[in-house]
């Protein structure tokens, strides 16, 4: 446990130097201290908000991609390719076409959509025998790819100038933080946290085999069940905060276990506060790379993910 | 066996039937490359691209793949030979019952095809690579009518006149845009140039770049845009960098999910001072004749006083 204290305290310090980086810059200077309103406006109403929910956004799909690859034993399993992420994506665009900019519509859509491809693709893996692992990443793409040209369908029924800010929005993008979008993703990634977090030793004992772990007493269906509802809440928050930042829950807990094992009660809290730091600092990136203008965060997330990737694979 | 001799038998009146259809098709329609052959009844003209492109002297059949295009066909009174447009082409009311070939990004080549039109009048260059070859070979002309500037799109009615014949009528139209242009500048002239944000779309924040006709359109009414210098044509900007603009109005490009200015502007004297205007997306955002009625809206918009009494 000295260990799981050390991890903590480091990557907490990156964390709070990513926060404090992206604080201090943007396309524009603006210092805590000053005393013009203007400064203060960009400071406190436009940066800090969108500091805070690439933060949340981060913990959410890291800590939601280390429960399901624990859950499933397989190094793949990520709110994308599940269909939880798509899910969410279509419960949000769905709210935005019925709904309209009617707020609470889309983090509660977003979550239901994410709940029901989770359970689609539980179900379809289900057999008489039992849950079979192949079979559920199997099911996963089917349900991610059906989803897919669901989401691509609607964007070309939509007009043309919905289209641009959706097809932005596919990529990821956190220039419309809002406080209360980062109040409702906080609580979803405290409360998923925790939840994945208790699960933590049961999903170590369930990754010797679903056999072994019964015979340690570990009651695997209530254990699917809180990691599935788990990560739907937060991705279901995440993506109606942000649209779709990809990467983040593949690369993160992957790299935390090149770095510090696959003990998944260390991985799976330790994923958030990676996450956080991740997409904080890829948000920077887009914030800063070609200001005044602005990339997509996902578009970021992508590019620095995939090379980071592999030169920590061929590093081990 | 039975089945299969059943199937074999469908199969064969299947093809025999296509055939037969096909044989009717090529029938009725004797070869239309033959007649354009004819180096008489053909002249060239430079597109936007600097290509040369052939067609008809006589012009009788033209497909529109842009709402600018065919807002500028019928102004220049071209409108009856108009034979399919696109699903965005809404203005006059005319063009909405014209045959729809597709929207602008995925146009349906079999579509333009069945129509046999003379020349296909295209907007950007982007769209040309991807059916320019397939529509060649049917000697169907493709002409790039690229609209960056007011200037441009004068010109390009002009053209547009030349192709389908109605030059004179599209002088007529050129010389009254001109004409109203004119008045406005004359108008706002000795204005105090009014500070102004151009937001193109709200979520994400967009707005005019370096590149945009729109500094044009503004400049024309009396403003200045504030973005002007941002490279691109239409730049996703920063809400940090747009806080600290301090425009003294904001044109919105009315559309749906953008009436209201983004908060960042909160603190603006545009926003202060009740200086926010709503101009129709589709006179904004479409390089065509009513560009001008853009310009004129906005200029109503950022000196009011100019126009009391007249």
């Amino acid at each position: 446990m000295k260990r799981a204290v050390k991890i903590a305290v480091v990557l907490l310090a990156v964390l709070a130097a990513a926060l404090a980086a992206a604080l201090l810059f943007g396309a524009e200077w603006a210092t805590p201290f000053s005393t013009d309103v203007g400064e203060r406006a960009i400071l406190f109403d436009i940066r800090l908000p969108r500091v805070l929910l690439g933060a949340c956004v981060g913990a959410s799909l890291a800590v939601a991609g280390a429960g399901l690859q624990a859950l499933l034993r397989n190094p793949l399993a990520e709110p994308y390719l599940l269909g939880v992420s798509n899910g969410a994506a279509l419960g949000t665009m769905m709210a935005f076409v019925v709904f309209g900019n009617y707020v609470f519509a889309r983090p509660l859509l977003a979550f239901a959509g994410a709940a029901v491809a989770s359970v689609v693709v539980y179900s379809l893996a289900r057999t008489r025998a039992g849950m079979n692992v192949e079979r559920l990443v199997l099911s996963g793409v089917i349900v991610t790819t059906f989803l897919s040209s669901v989401i691509i369908m609607l964007t070309t029924l939509l007009d043309a100038a919905r289209l641009r800010s959706f097809t932005f929005w596919l990529l990821g993008d956190l220039s419309q933080a809002t406080w209360s979008g980062v109040y409702l993703s906080f609580g979803a990634v405290v409360i998923a946290t925790i939840i994945l977090t208790s699960q933590s030793r049961a999903l170590n004992l369930m990754m010797l085999g679903e056999r072994d772990a019964v015979d340690f007493g570990v009651e695997v269906g209530r254990v699917r069940l809180l990691v599935f509802g788990a990560s739907s809440l937060v991705v279901g928050a995440a993506v109606a905060a942000s649209g779709s930042v990809g990467y983040v829950g593949l690369i993160v807990p992957h790299l935390l276990r090149l770095a510090v094992g696959s003990d998944n009660r260390i991985v799976v809290p330790m994923s958030a506060i990676a996450g956080a730091a991740f997409v904080v600092l890829a948000d920077l990136a887009a914030r800063v790379a070609i200001a005044p203008r602005e990339l997509p965060v996902g578009a970021i997330t992508a590019l620095l993910g995939a090379p980071l990737f592999i030169y920590l694979l061929r590093k081990n | 066996m039975m089945q299969v001799r059943f199937f074999e038998f469908r199969q064969f009146v299947v093809l025999a039937l296509a055939f037969v259809a096909l044989a009717g098709v090529s029938c009725s329609r004797p070869s239309i490359s033959n007649q354009n052959a004819v180096p008489d009844n053909t002249r060239v003209l430079k597109d936007a691209l600097g290509r040369d492109v052939s067609m008809p002297r006589d012009v009788k059949r033209v497909v529109s793949l842009a709402p600018n295009l065919t807002e500028m066909i019928y102004a220049v009174g071209g409108g009856e030979k108009l034979v399919g447009d696109t699903t965005y082409c809404d203005f006059p009311e005319a063009a909405k019952s014209v045959q729809k070939i597709g929207d602008t990004m995925s146009p349906n080549m079999e579509a333009i095809i069945a129509l046999h039109p003379d020349v296909v009048l295209v907007s950007t260059a982007s769209q040309i690579e991807a059916f320019m070859r397939t529509l060649a070979e049917r000697n169907i002309a493709v002409y790039v009518v690229d609209a960056r500037s007011v200037e441009d799109v004068l010109a390009g009615l002009l053209t547009i006149g030349d192709i389908l014949g109605t030059r004179p009528k599209a002088e007529e139209t050129v010389a009254a845009l001109r004409q109203r242009l004119d008045s406005v500048r004359s108008q706002v002239d000795g204005k105090a140039t009014r500070r102004v944000f151009v937001q193109i779309s709200k979520e994400p924040l967009f707005t005019a770049g370096r590149e945009a006709y729109l500094n044009e359109v503004v400049r024309v009414a009396g403003g200045e845009s504030v973005t002007q210098q941002i490279p691109g044509a239409y730049p996703n900007l920063s809400r940090e960098t747009a806080s600290k603009l301090d425009p003294d109005a904001i044109i919105i490009s009315d559309n749906e999910g953008n009436h209201e200015p983004d908060s960042a502007f909160a603190n603006s004297a545009a926003v202060k001072n009740g200086q926010v205007f709503r101009i129709n997306a589709d006179l904004l955002a479409r390089p065509g004749p009513r560009i001008v009625d853009a310009v004129e809206a906005a200029a109503r918009d950022l000196h009011p006083e100019a126009f009391k009494e007249k």
